[in-house]
């Protein structure tokens, strides 16, 4: 078992999906600085995805700073120096991409988008 | 990896491979996709030395395909949906056998598997259901941890939890350094996020080589609303495919999407007075069925 929820769907890169649902997973406390991470080998077998893909999003997470190596253990989750707000708000960007695109389609300017969601 | 150059097999008057080039790279998933009947079995069995090409050559690990002997087939796993086994055996017999085939067998590696199956050990191979012979297959062909694993049409008939568990236990083997697989579907579905890189092959050639990430971000669904009483011009681009108009909206597969302003002056300058686009991304089985539309994917 994975300790993040995912599911993934067709259209985007799975890579991305992961990526957005393991910081997704830390944001929300889900993954703890100091757990441990799963292995590449965990990570490919349980969303049956290639070794290389599994591969590629664990040194991404690597670099972004939200994984650090202990040798003879493994990954471990730490938390970047970066402030988080970014990365909070980038877990909305799609919904909010799809939203500005279907704003546009019915015509609707972004201070009413804006009006209607400050009403929500 | 893997090099083929012009492959060519002929039956008696099929030709089943006719001019095959294809480069398999080492330690990615490669599927090779393509319609019954299309060549993938008879490139697949050219490959590990049981069939001999008609014309043209294979490289594996740098030896010609026809030199392969023991010594290379202790570094490939071979599984297939019409693999003969020696039925007659028990699950323990036949691993009993299979072992000191390899010298580099790796005993624990092989219990692991058996747990991980739940192979019945006393069990014959023929009293078997297909799921489990196939996953007895794939222990036989893992547990010497082969630097190639070819899987020809391995999922066929497996029932959804056999299949997951068959990737699963093909999966236990990412560790190994430039671990390679290369593997034949019919169907995309069943091997659409397990592959780095996708080959297709139709009529014995090949159609399309590409990795996954680049097909994807190339295939955009578009979608654009037109005035009343317009009709779809005949000169629009050709890698729009399978463009289509359903009252006033109009509905194509970019082959060569690269970014939404690109697609907008396109769309200017082919459809002006379009309206409303809606471009989505499309899903691996989405872009196999456009190009097979496109391909016209058939089998000999």
């Amino acid at each position: 078992m994975l300790p993040f929820s995912i599911h993934l769907s067709d259209g985007t890169p799975v890579s991305d999906q992961i990526l957005l649902a393991v910081k997704r997973a830390l944001l929300m406390g889900q993954l703890r600085p100091g757990d441990l991470f799963p292995s590449v080998r965990t990570l490919s077998q349980e969303l049956t995805i290639s070794p290389s893909t599994a591969h590629k999003v664990v040194a991404q997470l690597k670099d972004a700073g939200w994984l650090n190596s202990r040798p003879g253990i493994g990954m471990v989750v730490t938390e970047p120096d970066q402030p988080e707000i970014g990365d909070r708000l980038e877990q909305i960007t799609p919904l909010g991409r799809e939203l500005l695109r279907e704003a546009d389609r019915l015509n609707l300017t972004l201070d009413q988008v804006i009006e209607h969601l400050k009403s929500l | 990896m893997i090099t083929i150059t012009d492959l060519r097999k002929t039956f008696r008057r099929t030709e089943a491979v006719a001019g095959l080039n294809l480069e398999v790279p080492q330690g990615k998933v490669t599927a090779f996709l393509g319609p019954n009947g299309a060549g993938k079995s008879t490139t697949i069995k050219c490959l590990l030395n049981l069939h001999r090409p008609s014309s043209g050559s294979i490289n594996v690990f740098g030896v010609d395909s026809r030199q392969l002997g023991p010594a290379s087939f202790t570094e490939i796993g071979y599984v297939s949906e019409n693999m003969k086994l020696p039925l007659w055996m028990t699950v323990d017999q036949f691993f009993n056998y299979c072992r000191p085939l390899y010298p580099n067998w790796d005993g624990d590696f092989e219990k692991k598997l058996l747990d991980q199956f739940d192979l019945p050990s006393k069990t014959k191979l023929k009293d078997l259901s297909r799921g489990m012979r196939m996953k007895a297959a794939l222990l036989s062909s893992l547990a010497y941890r082969p630097k190639l694993v070819v899987l020809d049409e391995p999922f066929s008939g497996l029932d959804p939890l056999v299949r997951d568990e068959f990737i699963r236990g093909l999966l236990e083997l990412t560790e190994e350094e430039g671990w390679t697989v290369f593997i034949s579907s019919h169907d995309i579905e069943e091997v659409q996020r397990l592959a780095d890189r996708i080959a297709i092959i139709n009529r014995g050639q090949l159609a399309l080589d590409e990795t996954r990430e680049s097909l994807q971000s190339r295939f955009r669904n578009v979608e654009v609303v037109l005035p009343e009483g317009s009709n779809l011009p005949a000169d629009i681009p050709a890698e729009w495919l399978h463009a289509e108009m359903a009252g006033r909206t109009v509905r194509f597969a970019d082959s060569q999407f690269e970014s939404d302003a690109k697609l907008a002056s396109s769309l200017g300058e082919h459809l002006p007075a379009a309206a409303a686009p809606q471009i989505h991304p499309m899903s691996l089985r989405e872009i196999f069925v456009a190009l097979a539309r496109a391909y016209r994917l058939e089998g000999n």
